[in-house]
C-alpha cells in the first residue's frame, strides 16, 4: 500500500496535470493543432500520410447515408482524438473544456459543501423549532423541479437576461450553473451532516461540554466540527463529480457554458449523437472526469486521515 | 433527441387540375405488381398476405385523437387509414398520391354556380365502426364540428362556407344551415361557398373533413376514440404508453382507390422509445417501424447493413432561416443578402445526413414544384438581379464586404433554434457564419415544442432563428402567400407564420393575381409565381438552405412498402405475411 | 407518535403548498409558454386562439387558475392535460408508478447490497490492493453519466451484441410484473444495473469513510479492550452506527427516485414510468402533467425524510428526540 505521503503526491501530481494541460490549451491550439476549436469547419480537408481526407466524410458504401467525422489520428498535430460533427479538434476542445468544467466544479462542489455544513452544523446542534424550518427547506429544494427552473430559466435568459438588483446575467454566465448546481445538492450533504450533528449532540464528552457551561461556538468548533469533518471530505469528490455531470445538463438546456465555448459536459453531450460512429468524442471527456475525481477521492482519503483527530493509521485497526 | 415534430405538415394538395380530368371513377383498373411502382392505383387485395399485428414505434404521441383537431404529420398518416371525407387522396405511387378520388362521396362534385356550389351523392350502405349508417345528417354534422371544436384549421381552410364566419365568432351550437345542404331523401349533399376557391377540393379530402357520427363530442374528444368508417377503428389509446388500432368489423371495401382494404390485423403503436432505441427496434425486427427521424450517427449502418430495408423519398419542403427585417441588423436589406450569400449550404446538407438525404436549394419554392425555376442569386458568381441556375459555393467575400456596406458589422445577433441535435448543429454551423462575416452571434437553442411559436412572436424579438416548412401542397400560394404575405403578419401573437415580418403590399397585390389566375390558367399563374419568388429573394427576408427527404426504415419482415406524397408510408397497405 | 404524524402532515402540506405555487409562478413566468398556439395548431386563425385561451381558463388572473387547477388536481382529480387534450392526468400518473416502482425498488437492493458489501470490505479487508480498487470503482460509478452508459448498454446489449451475447434479451419497454414475470425480470436487469451503478459508488464511498470514523472511537475501543471479536465489533457496532448517514442519503435518493427523478434511466431504456411522464411533459411544457408529476414527487420526499427521522431513533437509541 502507497504511505499517505506517495498517495498524496501522485493524486497531486495528476490534478496539477489536468490542470496544467487545460491552461495550455490556447498554446496547443495554435502552436501544436494548428486549428481553431470554435469555428465550424464542416468542409475542411486535411492531409494525412500523404492522403487528403475531408474532416466530415460522406459514407460511399451501400446508400450512401450518413456524414461521419474522421477518427482519431493520434497525432498531435492533427486531430489527435478525431473531430467532432462541425469539423473541429476534439482534443483542442477538450484541453479548453477542462478550464471551464473544473472551474464550475470545484466552485459549486464549495459552495454547497460550505452551506451544508452551516445547516446541517445549525439544525442539528439547535434541533427543536430550527431544526423544524431548516429541514422543510431541504425538502422543498430536494422535491423542487430542477429541470423545470432550468429550462425555464433558459427561455428567460435568452429572451431578456436576467436582472437581479444591479447584477444582470445573461445566458453564458458561468455564475449561473455554479448558483443552481451549489444549491440543489445542498439537502443531499446537509442531511447527513445534520443527522450526525443529532447523534453526536448526544454523545457524553458533547454533553459534558454543554454541561461545563461551554460557549456554544466552541461546542461546535471544538466538539463537534472535528468530528463531522471526515464526512464533510469524503463528500467533496462525489460532489465534484456530480457537479461535473450536471454542469452538463445545465449546458444542454442553454445554461452555462455555451456554444462554441466547450466543457467537457458539452463534449459528452456532443459525443452522444456519434455514439454509434465515434465513440471517442463522449469517452474522452468522460475519462477525464474520473480521473479528476478518483484523483481528488485518493487526496481526500489522504488529508482525511491526516485531518482525523483520532487516527493513529489504519494499520492499527 | 429529437422530438416528435408536432405538426407541421400542412398539407393539403390541390387538386383542381385533376378536377377536370379524373372523370370520378372509383373502380379498381390497375393490374400492376404490388411492390412494383407505378402511377397507376394499388393491385386488388390479396387475401393471402392479409394478418399480423404492425408494430409502430416513437418517442412520443402525437396528442388528440380527434381528427378535427389533431394536426400533425404522425395520426394524419394514421387517419388516411381509418377515417374518410366526401373525399380522399389516392392510394398510389408518386405525383397519383396527391390525386383527389371521391370516398364517401360517389363521385367527384358536380361545380355550379361559378364554382360557388359543389354537389355531392353520399354512397349508401356505409356503416361507422359502431355499426351505425352513414348518413346525410353525420355529413352536416362533421361540417359543424369543424368550428364547435375550434380545429385549428377551421378558420384557414373552410372559413369560406356560407356560414362559417358567424361559426368562427361564436363555436358554440354552430349551424351551417346554409353552407352544407343535405336531402336525406336523395342523400344528396350541396357546400355552398361564399367566393370559388381553388383548393376547396383538397380542403375537403383532408382529415378535419373526414365524416363522424353526428353525436360527437362538442368539444376536442382529445383521448375519447371516435367510431371510424374506414378499414380500422381505434381500440384503446394512452398518450403515455399505446394507441391500438384493430380491424373495422363493419367494413366492406368500397373504393380501392380511396380506402383500400388493410392487410395488418392490428396496428400497435407504441409510445416512449427514443429514436437511436427506434432504430435499433427496427433492426432487431422487434419493430416494423419508427416514426422519429434516424439519428445522424446510424445513418451510415442502415444504408450499408440494412440497404434493401431502407426507402428514401423526396419531399417538397424547405429549411429555412427567417430574418427579422423590423429588427436591426436585418432591417437592413443588404445584411440578409450577406446571411444568404455566406451560408454553405452544403454544410447544412452535411449536417443533416449528406447529399442522398437533402439537397442545396436558394429558391423559396422548393424542386418539383408548380411555379420553381432552378436559380439561384446568392452564390459564387450570381446576383439578385443576375441569378446563376445552381448553388455551387458559398461567397464569404461578397458577404463580408455586404456587411461592411450596411454598417451593422459588430453587432450583436441571436439565432434561435430547437434543441434537438440537428437544428442544433446547424445552429451552431450558422453562428460560426455570422461570426466569420462580422457580428457577434449567439445561439439559443429552446425546446423544440416551444420553438415553433416562440419565434412567430414579435415580443420575444428574434432576430434570426431556424425553422422547417413542409409542404405538399402543388400550389405555390400555400407556400409563398401564406408564409409571406402582410395576413401571416400578427404583431405579438405565437400564431403569426410570417416569422420575418416581412409585409410588402405591391407583392401581396401580385400573389392576390396570381391566385386569381390559378382559377383560369395554372400554366401563367406558375410563372407569375416564379417572378414573384425571384422578386421576393432579391429583398431575402429569409435565407433558403435546403430540400430534405423523407427516409423511411422498415423491418425485415415489413412486405409492400408504399409512399404517398401526401401522408408518406400508407399504412394500410403494409404486408407482414 | 400521532403528535408526530400531525406534524408531518402539517409540514408535508406545507412543502406540497410551496413547491407548487413556486412552479405556478415560474411556469407563467416564463416567456413563449402560453400554450394556446400550440394547442390550437398550426397557423391558427386568431379567433380560434383566443377561443382555446377562453377554453383552458388562460385568460383568467393568475390567482384565479392557480385556484381551479388545484381544484382540478385534487377534488375533482379530473384535470385535463394541455398537449394530450383530454387525457386525464390523474390515470396517467397512477399507471405509470408501477414501473417506476420496479425500477427503483430492484435498483435500490442492488446498490445497497453492492454499496454495503463493498463498503465493509473496503473498509475492513486485510488485503491492500481492495481498498483503493472499490475506492476507485466507486468513484467511476460515481463520474459516468446515466444517459451516456444507458445509451452504451444499449448499444452493446441491444445492437452490437444482440445477435449473438445477448439474443435473450427482449426488447427495449416495460411489461408488468403481472402480466409476464420473466419479460418484466429480463428487461428490468439493465435498467436497474445501470442506474444502480451511480448510487452504489456513492454508497461505497459513505459507508467505507463512516465506518473507519466509528472504528477510532473511544467506546469501540472499550469493546476491544473487553475481548469483543473484530467481527461482532465491526457489524454489531461500527456498521450500525455508520449506517445514519447511509439511511439520510438512502431516504433522499430512494424518495427522489420514486418520485421520479429516474427520468433518464427511464428514457433511455424506454420504460413508461413516472420520470418518462415528467421528462415529456416538461419538454411539452405541460403544465398540469408538470404539476402533478412534481406533487406526487414532492410527497415522496417528504414521506422518505419523516421515515429516516424514525430510522435514526431505532438506530441510535439516544436520539429521542424525534
Amino acid at each position: 500500500m502507497l504511505s499517505r505521503d506517495k498517495r498524496s503526491w501522485i493524486s497531486l501530481g495528476i490534478l496539477f496535470t489536468v490542470l496544467f494541460l487545460s491552461l495550455i490549451a490556447p498554446l496547443y491550439a495554435s502552436s501544436i493543432a494548428h486549428t481553431d476549436p470554435f469555428v465550424s469547419t464542416l468542409n475542411a480537408t486535411i492531409n494525412i500520410n500523404g492522403e487528403t481526407k475531408q474532416v466530415l466524410e460522406a459514407s460511399t458504401e451501400g446508400l450512401g447515408l450518413g456524414v461521419t467525422p474522421i477518427g482519431p489520428t493520434w497525432n498531435p498535430s492533427a486531430y489527435f482524438l478525431g473531430a467532432d460533427n462541425q469539423g473541429r479538434d476534439v482534443a483542442a476542445r477538450l484541453l479548453y473544456g477542462g478550464q471551464n468544467t473544473l472551474f464550475i466544479g470545484s466552485c459549486a462542489a464549495l459552495l454547497t459543501i460550505s452551506l451544508s455544513l452551516l445547516i446541517g452544523l445549525i439544525a442539528g446542534y439547535r434541533r427543536g423549532i430550527v431544526d423544524s424550518i431548516l429541514s422543510r427547506m431541504l425538502d422543498v429544494i430536494w422535491a423542487f423541479p430542477v429541470y423545470l427552473l432550468s429550462i425555464s430559466l433558459s427561455v428567460v435568459l435568452l429572451t431578456s437576461g436576467l436582472s437581479l438588483g444591479f447584477i444582470h446575467i445573461g445566458a453564458g454566465s458561468i455564475a449561473l450553473p455554479i448558483f443552481i448546481i451549489g444549491i440543489v445538492y445542498i439537502p443531499y450533504v446537509a442531511r447527513p451532516i445534520r443527522g450526525q450533528v443529532l447523534a453526536l449532540r448526544e454523545r457524553e464528552f458533547v454533553r459534558a461540554a454543554v454541561g461545563s457551561g461551554a460557549k456554544h461556538s466552541t461546542i461546535i468548533f471544538r466538539e463537534i466540527l472535528p468530528n463531522v469533518m471526515p464526512s464533510v471530505l469524503v463528500f467533496i469528490p462525489i460532489m465534484v463529480a456530480l457537479a461535473m455531470l450536471t454542469e452538463s445538463a445545465l449546458s444542454f438546456l442553454s445554461i452555462g457554458v455555451q456554444p462554441p465555448s466547450a466543457s467537457w459536459g458539452t463534449i459528452i453531450n456532443d459525443g452522444l449523437a456519434l455514439l454509434y460512429t465515434r465513440p471517442i468524442v463522449a469517452l474522452a471527456p468522460g475519462l477525464m472526469i474520473v480521473l479528476t475525481a478518483a484523483s481528488l477521492n485518493l487526496y481526500g482519503d489522504a488529508v482525511r486521515d491526516a485531518l482525523d483527530p483520532k487516527t493513529r493509521g489504519r494499520g492499527d485497526s | 433527441m429529437r422530438k416528435r415534430s408536432i405538426i407541421l405538415v400542412s398539407m393539403l394538395a390541390t387538386a383542381t387540375l385533376l378536377l377536370s380530368a379524373c372523370g370520378g371513377s372509383s373502380d379498381s383498373n390497375s393490374s400492376a405488381g404490388s411492390d412494383t411502382t407505378t402511377k397507376g392505383s394499388f393491385a386488388a387485395y390479396d387475401e393471402t398476405k392479409a394478418g399480423g399485428i404492425l408494430k409502430f414505434v416513437a418517442a412520443g404521441a402525437g396528442g388528440t385523437l380527434d381528427p378535427k383537431v389533431n394536426y400533425t404529420a404522425q395520426y394524419w398518416q394514421l387517419y388516411q387509414a381509418s377515417y374518410d371525407g366526401l373525399l380522399a387522396f389516392k392510394y398510389a405511387d408518386d405525383e397519383g398520391s396527391f390525386e383527389v378520388v371521391p370516398d364517401l362521396a360517389e363521385a367527384l362534385p358536380e361545380i355550379t354556380n361559378d364554382g360557388k356550389t359543389l354537389t355531392f351523392t353520399l354512397r349508401k350502405g356505409i356503416k361507422f365502426s359502431d355499426g351505425t349508417d352513414v348518413t346525410v345528417a353525420d355529413v352536416k354534422a362533421s361540417f359543424e364540428r369543424i368550428f364547435t371544436v375550434s380545429s385549428p384549421t377551421a378558420g384557414g381552410f373552410y372559413n369560406g362556407i356560407v356560414g362559417a364566419d358567424a361559426c368562427l365568432k361564436k363555436p358554440a351550437g354552430c349551424k351551417l344551415d346554409a353552407g352544407v345542404v343535405v336531402d336525406p331523401a336523395t342523400n344528396s349533399v350541396v357546400i355552398n361557398l361564399i367566393a370559388p376557391d381553388e383548393t376547396i377540393i383538397s380542403k375537403l379530402a383532408v382529415p378535419h373533413a373526414v365524416i363522424n357520427p353526428a353525436g360527437s363530442p362538442t368539444t376536442d374528444a382529445g383521448t375519447t376514440i371516435i367510431p371510424t368508417t374506414g378499414p380500422y377503428m381505434y381500440k384503446s389509446y394512452d398518450p403515455n404508453k399505446s394507441l391500438i388500432m384493430v380491424r373495422n368489423p363493419y367494413f366492406k371495401e368500397w373504393s380501392h382507390d380511396a380506402q383500400p382494404q388493410g392487410y395488418p390485423d392490428e396496428i400497435h403503436y407504441t409510445f416512449g422509445l427514443t429514436a437511436t432505441a427506434q432504430v435499433t427496434a427496427v433492426e432487431n425486427d422487434q419493430a416494423n417501424w419508427g416514426y422519429d427521424p434516424i439519428p445522424s450517427d446510424r445513418l451510415n449502418e442502415i444504408g450499408t447493413k440494412y440497404a434493401d430495408q431502407v426507402h428514401v423519398n423526396p419531399l417538397t419542403a424547405m429549411w429555412y432561416l427567417p430574418m427579422n427585417v423590423n429588427l436591426a441588423p436585418f432591417n437592413n436589406l443588404k445584411a440578409r443578402q450577406a446571411v444568404n450569400y455566406a451560408l454553405d449550404r452544403a454544410a447544412m446538407v452535411k449536417i443533416f445526413g449528406g447529399d442522398k438525404l437533402a439537397a442545396p436549394v436558394c429558391s423559396f419554392l422548393p424542386p418539383g414544384f408548380p411555379g420553381h425555376e432552378d436559380y439561384c442569386q446568392y452564390t459564387v458568381g450570381g446576383t439578385p438581379e443576375a441569378p446563376a441556375t445552381a448553388w455551387t459555393a458559398p461567397d464569404l467575400a461578397k458577404a463580408k464586404a455586404l456587411v461592411e456596406e450596411s454598417g451593422t458589422k459588430g453587432q450583436a445577433v441571436g439565432i434561435v433554434v430547437s434543441d434537438d441535435e440537428v437544428n442544433k448543429q446547424m445552429g451552431e454551423y450558422i453562428q460560426s457564419v455570422l461570426n466569420q462575416i462580422g457580428y457577434k452571434a449567439t445561439l439559443k437553442p429552446i425546446s423544440g415544442n416551444i420553438q415553433f411559436t416562440y419565434i412567430q412572436n414579435t415580443k420575444n424579438k428574434v432576430q434570426i432563428s431556424l425553422s422547417q416548412w413542409y409542404q405538399d401542397y402543388p400550389a405555390a400560394s400555400d407556400f409563398l402567400y401564406i408564409l409571406l404575405s402582410c395576413g401571416s403578419f400578427t404583431p405579438g401573437s405565437d400564431s403569426s407564420i410570417n416569422m420575418a415580418g416581412y409585409c410588402n403590399k405591391a407583392l401581396d397585390v401580385k400573389m392576390q393575381k396570381a391566385m386569381d389566375l390559378g382559377l383560369t390558367d395554372p400554366a401563367a399563374a406558375n410563372k407569375l409565381w416564379a417572378s414573384i419568388d425571384k422578386e421576393v429573394m432579391a429583398d431575402a427576408p429569409v435565407a433558403v438552405a435546403f430540400t430534405p427527404k423523407q427516409l423511411d426504415f422498415i423491418s425485415k419482415s415489413t412486405k409492400n412498402y408504399h409512399f404517398s406524397k401526401q401522408y408518406k408510408m400508407f399504412v394500410s397497405q403494409i404486408q407482414l405475411k | 407518535m400521532s403528535k408526530f404524524i400531525l406534524k408531518r402532515i402539517a409540514a408535508m402540506i406545507f412543502v406540497l403548498f410551496s413547491i407548487s405555487v413556486l412552479v405556478f409562478l415560474i411556469f407563467f413566468a416564463t416567456p413563449g409558454v402560453d400554450p394556446a398556439a400550440r394547442i390550437a395548431g398550426r397557423n391558427a386563425d386568431q379567433l380560434t386562439l383566443q377561443q382555446v385561451r377562453v377554453s383552458f381558463e388562460l385568460d383568467k388572473p393568475l390567482p384565479l387558475r392557480y385556484l381551479s387547477m388545484m381544484r382540478h388536481l385534487f377534488i375533482s382529480q379530473d384535470l385535463t392535460s394541455y398537449v394530450n387534450r383530454g387525457a386525464k392526468v390523474l390515470p396517467q400518473l397512477f399507471q405509470a408508478i408501477p414501473a417506476t416502482l420496479s425500477l427503483v425498488f430492484g435498483a435500490a437492493l442492488i446498490w445497497l447490497c453492492v454499496g454495503i458489501f463493498l463498503g465493509i470490505a473496503a473498509a475492513s479487508s486485510k488485503r491492500k490492493w481492495m481498498d483503493p480498487t472499490i475506492s476507485f470503482l466507486g468513484i467511476v460509478g460515481i463520474s459516468l453519466p446515466v444517459y451516456w452508459l444507458g445509451e452504451v448498454v444499449n448499444l452493446i446489449t441491444q445492437s452490437k451484441l444482440h445477435n449473438s451475447v445477448f439474443s435473450w434479451l427482449p426488447p427495449l419497454g416495460y411489461v408488468p410484473l403481472t402480466q409476464d414475470p420473466l419479460g418484466w425480470f429480463l428487461r428490468m436487469i439493465f435498467p436497474w444495473m445501470t442506474l444502480a451503478l451511480l448510487y452504489a459508488g456513492i454508497y461505497i464511498r459513505v459507508l467505507r469513510s463512516e465506518i473507519l470514523s466509528v472504528m477510532k472511537e473511544d467506546y469501540i475501543k472499550t469493546e476491544r479492550a473487553k475481548g469483543a471479536s473484530e467481527k461482532r465489533i465491526l457489524y454489531k457496532h461500527a456498521t450500525r452506527m455508520s449506517l445514519i448517514t447511509i439511511v439520510s442519503l438512502f431516504g433522499l435518493d430512494f424518495g427522489a427516485l420514486v418520485g421520479g427523478s429516474a427520468l433518464l434511466t427511464e428514457v433511455v431504456f424506454g420504460i413508461q414510468g413516472v420520470g418518462r411522464l415528467t421528462f415529456s411533459a416538461l419538454q411539452n411544457f405541460d403544465l398540469p402533467v408538470i404539476m402533478a408529476t412534481v406533487m406526487y414527487a414532492s410527497f415522496f420526499v417528504v414521506l422518505a425524510n419523516a421515515i429516516v427521522d424514525v430510522v435514526y431513533a431505532l438506530l441510535d437509541p439516544r436520539v429521542r428526540r424525534v
